[in-house]
């Protein structure tokens, strides 16, 4: 940020400078130039005629919104060429905000504005940001300037870009002198001014500071400082990613059920560290399930080719009979036992139907199954396949749907039932 | 059976269903009639999870550092039959050392953030916000297969 400020003033002088020539006599240019040296040797004195020059500057021109708008209208044009040859990365729309308010600034000769930026000035080398910025500042309160206050919003700066219309420059311009102004705030005293100012603009402002560094990053995403925290630029990074950090946490808070309860980096950590242990073991043993369970699929991958399945059929449902009496012992599968005596009574006989019947059943069974129960191991020693399917087609279309909708399949076939 | 739901043919889900099930389909057929003794269950179980965590990560591609690893870490398995865990392991650990001390920004993680490093797979090479990241989605991914493969046992199991 404090790149942009100095460009900003820099670019801000240059325009002004152009503009001054433009309308002004050359005793005034001169004036400037000797003020913009004389800012940079030292700052107090040359400041106070810089302003008293912008001060006549905007004297020149009438006052009021018209005018205002007149000259920042004019303004706008005036930095592009000076940008251009300047660091080009700073937008535009910094220059020509700081541009258009600073000579207005001048025209209402805010003397205790200059007083706080010479004490800013001092604290802060390159002083004319923050001189530019408090006198902005002070225009806009004087002003009252309802332009700043609507267009303003918060911005998070990344690069400067350089095409801008110019509602985006009022908005600009609003920040920059924010920015300016937050910026000073930190090195120096905070003064009503920059309080009111705070004040007046969005509550978004308050918090935001800009970023004071000594190194300039112009490739760093530019993240604002909350008021009264560290401005230092490890510090802020640091502040970024933390949180970056407890946004993740937050996200994991809802991915994990139970989480909601627990407060804390590292209790929510230990849950997560619970949670995915859990769900790799559950895997674990679900594919020791499927394994077990391949055994009895062996006439099914048969089934699945299409061969002859009555016999093995058969052997299924002789020992599907005795399973009702293990299955009653766990009451989660008490539902399925009407299921299984109604699959074993349904008999041989009855061929492909009562296959297709008892696998419709099977999957509406399954699907009532609760979650819970699946893991209990008991279960599946005892638990027999019924895949009487005449139909790869059907099964595998049945263990599809299955797998996909569940529930949902299951309560649409037990109406079948 | 009319499916009310039309199923999204690209979504995680129902990548990982067509792969698992064929690669189900796959074991099954290599050993058509197997004996119930405990090392064939084993090895079938082996081969299941394996294929379980195949699918999962191919149905990811390479769109996640985790499933990257877990990838890398089946194809390696896979064609050296040797511990190339423990080299890939080491070299890993080598950038994490650094990475890890110079990303520790006084949060206090160190302990749990290790756990969840080695849980989730490639996790040794990511700095906390990435590992963040990638548990999150690592997690979703765990439920769903884990799901899809309730389901399928199910069908089975009755």
């Amino acid at each position: 940020m404090l790149q942009c400020s100095d460009m900003t003033v820099l670019e801000r002088q240059r325009a002004r400078l152009k503009w001054q020539e433009e309308h002004f006599q050359q005793h005034q240019q001169e004036s400037y130039f000797s003020e913009l040296s004389g800012v940079f040797s030292s700052q107090t004195g040359h400041v106070q005629g810089f302003h008293q020059g912008g001060l006549m500057s905007c004297g020149g021109a009438a006052g009021g919104d018209s005018v205002l708008s007149d000259v920042m209208m004019t303004r706008q044009l005036k930095p592009d060429p000076g940008l251009e040859t300047a660091w080009p990365e700073l937008g535009k729309k910094v220059d020509m905000g700081a541009m258009g308010f600073g000579p207005c600034g001048y025209g209402n000769g805010q003397s205790f504005d200059m007083n706080q930026a010479i004490s800013r000035t001092s604290s802060c080398p390159p002083a004319m940001a923050a001189v530019e910025a408090v006198e902005v500042k002070g225009n806009l309160e004087k002003m009252g300037l309802a332009v700043g206050r609507e267009s303003f919003k918060k911005r998070k700066v990344e690069k400067l870009q350089n095409s801008k219309v110019v509602a985006e420059d009022d908005s600009k311009r609003i920040k920059a002198s924010e920015e300016e102004e937050e910026e000073s705030k930190i090195t120096g005293p905070n003064t009503k001014k920059s309080s009111n100012n705070n004040k007046e603009t969005s509550g978004d402002t308050s918090k935001e500071n800009s970023k004071v560094s000594d190194v300039q990053k112009p490739d760093y995403i530019h993240v604002r400082a909350r008021r009264g925290q560290a401005t230092d630029s490890h510090s802020l990074a640091e502040r970024v990613r933390r949180e970056k950090i407890s946004e993740r946490m937050k996200y994991l808070q809802d991915l994990v059920p139970g989480c909601n309860k627990i407060t804390g980096k590292a209790g929510m950590l230990d849950e997560i560290i619970n949670y995915v242990q859990s769900l790799q073991r559950q895997v674990e043993f679900l594919s020791m399930k499927l394994a077990t369970v391949n055994t009895r699929l062996d006439f099914d991958i048969d089934n699945l080719y299409g061969k002859d399945v009555f016999p093995s059929c058969t052997s299924n449902f002789s020992t599907v009979g005795n399973m009702p009496p293990e299955l009653a012992n766990h009451p989660p599968y008490v539902q399925f036992n009407p299921i299984q005596q109604v699959v074993s009574g349904c008999g041989v006989e009855m061929g492909i139907n009562s296959s297709d019947m008892a696998l419709r059943r099977t999957i509406s069974a399954s699907v009532l199954i609760p979650d819970a129960s699946l893991l209990n191991t008991s279960c599946f020693t005892g638990m027999q396949q019924i895949q009487p399917s005449a139909a790869w087609d059907v099964e595998l279309q049945n263990l599809y749907n299955v797998a996909f909708t569940g529930s949902i399949e299951g309560s649409d076939l037990k109406m079948e039932m | 059976m009319n499916n009310p739901h039309h199923m999204n043919p690209r979504s995680l889900k129902s990548r990982f269903t067509t792969r698992f099930l064929r690669a189900l389909t796959k074991i099954r057929a290599q050993k058509p009639i197997s004996s119930s003794s405990p090392t064939e269950i084993f090895r079938r179980y082996r081969k299941i999870k394996v294929a379980a965590d195949k699918s999962m990560a191919y149905s990811v591609r390479s769109r996640k550092t985790w499933s990257r690893a877990m990838l890398w870490k089946l194809r390696s398995r896979s064609h050296r039959r040797r511990p190339v865990k423990t080299k890939f392991r080491q070299s890993v650990m080598k950038n994490t050392k650094t990475t890890t001390t110079t990303g520790e920004d006084g949060v206090g993680f160190g302990v749990e953030a290790s756990e969840l490093r080695e849980l989730v797979p490639g996790g040794e090479a990511m700095d906390l916000c990435n590992l963040l990241d990638e548990t999150a989605h690592y997690i979703k991914c765990l439920t769903t297969q884990v799901q899809v493969m309730k389901k399928i046992a199910d069908f089975y199991s009755l």
